[in-house]
């Protein structure tokens, strides 16, 4: 049972990481986040592969009883922090959004306006 | 620049650009923008269409006013936000708000306005609460107003009574800053802060508001708890925030 879990970490991160490949050569993901993407991809895949091993001693030294744990936690703090970067992401683009409409309404009077001025002259 | 033509006694008048946030108003707006212009007819005025549903703009666009139409909904803080960037760029040296549902006491926009030129503060806000008369709202609004206003009081060291009070005038210097930083929903207490975190001065001149005269106010009773948690954790988040200088 234990000799499989970390193998089966291995093969899902493998798809995981082809996915993300995948997903670049249709230009459907953005470089910022496929970088990111292929980071954790390759963390992972060495995690749970030839780190494996060291994983035991690290958790062993954290103390942590089981070491696929440690790669769990690892995952998931991974994540939590992928999801921080997103909302500050979607913060951004929220400002970007925000300025870009009040500029467009704003031009938009003014050229209205220059039209009305520009057929009464 | 030239000291000859700031000698005279008289120094030329200031630009005033009158900010009408609306969203949904075309039932009260012909009204309102009829009493400005009477009223003031030296005033400008930009009405600033936030992605209403109904017929504002068509209604607006047959009116004696600047219309700015946003293309979608930004919320009161964004509408707000808009109208500060056209005086920015536009060099108006005072902005007021008045909000489009008729709450705002428009014969008494000079008061702002005044007072504003007359203290030498940057931002006036127009307090009902500092005579009592007029319209004050109900009971847990006041409670939910007079938190703010004495947390408020006590960081800006001046005395404010209607934290939340949406009609206040603005000079230049808060006009620039604003137009920067500006909360999306809920802005006005928000607004104070920053302001006061940039050592602007702000004073409150005594109005006396009326209930509004059509639509449903924005804030709706189940909201008004989640109004309180909000714009308490953004004051809490705008005392350690940066502010977003000029670009």
């Amino acid at each position: 049972m234990q000799a499989y879990g970390h193998s089966l970490v291995f093969i899902t991160t493998l798809i995981v990481f082809f996915f993300v490949l995948w997903l670049v050569r249709r230009r459907a993901i953005g470089e910022r986040f496929a970088v990111l993407w292929l980071l954790i991809s390759v963390f992972l895949l060495l995690a749970s592969s030839l780190g494996y091993p060291y994983l035991f001693q690290i958790a062993k030294l954290v103390g942590v009883p089981y070491p696929p744990s440690a790669l769990f936690f690892l995952a998931i703090a991974g994540l939590t922090l992928l999801i921080i970067e997103l909302f500050a992401w979607v913060s951004k683009l929220n400002d970007r959004t925000r300025v870009l409409t009040q500029q467009l309404a704003i031009l938009r009077e003014q050229v209205e306006r220059g039209q009305g001025t520009a057929t009464e002259g | 620049m030239n000291s000859a033509s700031e000698t005279p006694t008289r120094q030329r008048d200031p630009r005033v650009l009158l900010i009408v946030p609306a969203y949904n108003e075309a039932r009260s707006l012909p009204r309102l923008i009829e009493q400005i212009r009477s009223l003031h007819p030296s005033y400008e005025v930009a009405v600033i269409n936030d992605g209403s549903s109904d017929d504002t703009a068509q209604v607006v666009g047959q009116l004696p006013v600047r219309l700015i139409s946003l293309p979608c909904n930004l919320g009161i803080g964004g509408a707000m936000q808009t109208g500060f960037c056209v005086a920015r760029e536009e060099g108006f040296d005072v902005a007021v708000q008045v909000d489009g549902d008729g709450q705002h006491p428009v014969e008494q926009i000079h008061l702002l306005v005044d007072g504003l030129l007359r203290s030498g503060c940057d931002i006036v806000i127009g307090s009902r609460f500092l005579t009592g008369t007029g319209f004050q709202s109900t009971i847990s609004r006041r409670l939910g107003i007079r938190i703010f206003s004495v947390w408020l009081s006590a960081i800006c060291h001046t005395r404010i009574t209607d934290a939340t009070s949406g009609f206040r005038a603005l000079n230049r210097h808060a006009i620039e800053l604003l137009s920067r930083n500006y909360a999306e929903d809920y802005p006005e207490v928000e607004a104070i802060l920053v302001a006061h975190r940039a050592g602007l001065r702000i004073a409150e001149v005594p109005v006396q508001m009326s209930a509004r005269t059509e639509g449903v106010s924005s804030i709706g009773k189940v909201r008004s708890i989640g109004y309180m948690v909000k714009v308490s954790l953004s004051l809490l988040m705008s005392l350690i925030r940066r502010p977003n200088v000029a670009s």
